[in-house]
């Protein structure tokens, strides 16, 4: 436990000295120019829009900054022989891996903190006032940012290619979001074959698209049980990547 | 013990498979399928944001699209000659198909085609009003919108109009709608209550978009009560 702490603090602290704060900064930018242009167009949507388009902008760099972060996390390593002079020391490889995912995802999340509270004033400036709707959906987004961590890193270590992971990631965060589509294509195959293949496939890929509150924020509000479970499945999904990221990693010979 | 990280894994992913099935059975988004998706110019930006899972950012653009068309057209989708707003109904399907609860969307769309002067296709009006009820019958304004075109057709003008009135306050209802009553108040001659109605909407912060012509209105209705006296 206690390497697996010191790991997760350095990690965390490498990356909020190199990355994480950039990417907010930069969202910091894109937000208010971003803002300013839609609040002139939107009409009588100006704060649906506004919320809609901040969401969607923290979720994709959180996105793109947790893919790149984890698929280069342990590969990087391998590539520079620095794993070598770490795993020389005591330090088993499941507290390593984990504690630098954990550390990954921690700086991943303060950066969507940061742009969500620039978010937050923004829209508080515009009268809009929701914050337990709008902490559930950070919630649902911090979510999908861990199963895409966890799924990056499994594809980095399976596939030992960052350019291969990162595509296959694209690959599977899109095909999360078909979830729905494919169960219906099943219902409506007529070849056995197709359905099992169309099931098995919605079941395996992430299901982000019952876990896209932001998306379904303007419908009538999922029950509170409803988010308990998406945190569960979340959490399930997370960790079941991670066990078998450090299935992997043990079997790997450096 | 080398499968006990595999064991673990599935394990896990039982549990998820599980919570999944829960969380899906305690709430399914209500989204049109992607085939259901308008066709057209925007028919790629419309799938591809909907497939990486930004449904309501890409109704918002649509929006943004509707808007731009009524102010005048977009170069993609140009109107014959003499067919004035020929692709408005398309464009409010398409932003309600990605996103049902847009509603204002199919109300702004609506209003336009039922009671725009020039215009005045209510049959078109109700079609997107049914799909919009169909969609979310959670929201009471469609059905509002269909009895007052329905009060239209029957020439029934005063109904029409008081049940119109009836929903001027509501938050949802577009501001071109409410424009669209205080110039109907003012083609029957209600000066008055065109003015009362004009007032309201300037007082409204989330009419911004009309403020200016609000204030043209105004004017123009009171030096008309002042003639009216004389």
């Amino acid at each position: 436990m206690q390497t697996l702490s010191a790991v997760f603090a350095y990690t965390f602290k490498e990356h909020v000295r190199r990355k994480a704060w950039l990417s907010s900064a930069l969202f910091g930018l894109v937000l208010l120019g971003g803002a300013l242009i839609v609040s002139a167009l939107g009409a009588d949507e100006r704060a649906r829009l506004m919320l809609d388009l901040g969401l969607a902008a923290i979720e994709a760099i959180a996105l793109v900054s947790v893919v790149y972060l984890t698929v280069n996390l342990i590969l990087a390593e391998i590539e520079s022989r620095a794993i070598h002079l770490i795993l020389s020391h005591p330090v088993r490889r499941a507290d390593y891996l984990l504690g630098r995912f954990l550390g990954t995802v921690a700086s991943v999340a303060l950066g969507m903190a940061v742009m969500a509270l620039m978010h937050a004033a923004l829209l508080g400036l515009y009268g809009w006032w929701e914050p337990l709707r709008y902490l559930a959906a950070l919630g649902c987004m911090l979510g999908k940012t861990a199963v895409m961590g966890a799924l990056s890193l499994l594809l980095s270590l399976a596939l030992t290619s960052e350019a291969a992971a990162m595509a296959f990631a694209v690959f599977l965060w899109t095909l999360g979001h078909f979830s729905s589509e494919m169960r219906f294509l099943a219902d409506r195959s007529g070849s056995s074959f197709l359905k099992t293949a169309l099931v098995a496939f919605s079941h395996a890929a992430p299901d982000f698209a019952h876990f896209n509150y932001r998306d379904f924020w303007h419908a009538p509000a999922p029950p509170s049980a409803w988010l308990a479970w998406a945190g569960l499945y979340a959490l399930a999904y997370t960790a079941a990547c991670l066990a078998l990221s450090v299935q992997l990693f043990e079997q790997k010979e450096f | 013990m080398r499968g006990r990280w595999l064991a673990a894994a599935a394990a896990l992913l039982a549990l998820a498979l599980f919570s999944g099935s829960r969380m899906r059975r305690l709430h399914e988004p209500r989204f049109p399928r992607l085939a259901e998706l308008r066709t057209g110019p925007f028919a790629f930006q419309d799938t591809a944001l909907a497939a990486a899972g930004f449904r309501a950012p890409a109704a918002d653009l649509a929006w943004i699209q509707l808007l731009q068309y009524a102010a005048g057209g977009v170069p993609e989708l140009p109107d014959r000659p003499g067919h004035p707003y020929e692709h408005l109904a398309e464009l409010s399907l398409r932003v309600t198909r990605l996103d049902p609860s847009f509603h204002r969307a199919a109300l702004f769309g609506a209003g336009i085609l039922a009671w725009f002067r020039g215009i005045e296709r209510p049959d078109e009006a109700a079609e997107l009003l049914h799909e919009g009820m169909r969609r979310s019958p959670e929201e009471p304004l469609y059905a509002l919108y269909l009895a007052a075109i329905a009060f239209k057709k029957q020439g029934d003008t005063d109904r029409m109009a008081a049940l119109l009135e009836s929903s001027f306050d509501l938050p949802q209802t577009p501001s071109t709608m409410k424009a669209i009553l205080a110039n109907l108040r003012q083609s029957r001659g209600e000066y008055r209550q065109a003015l009362a109605l004009w007032q309201r909407i300037l007082e409204n912060d989330r009419d911004r978009s009309e403020h200016a012509r609000a204030k043209i209105k105004i004017a123009e209705l009171k030096r008309l009560l002042a003639q009216q006296k004389r």
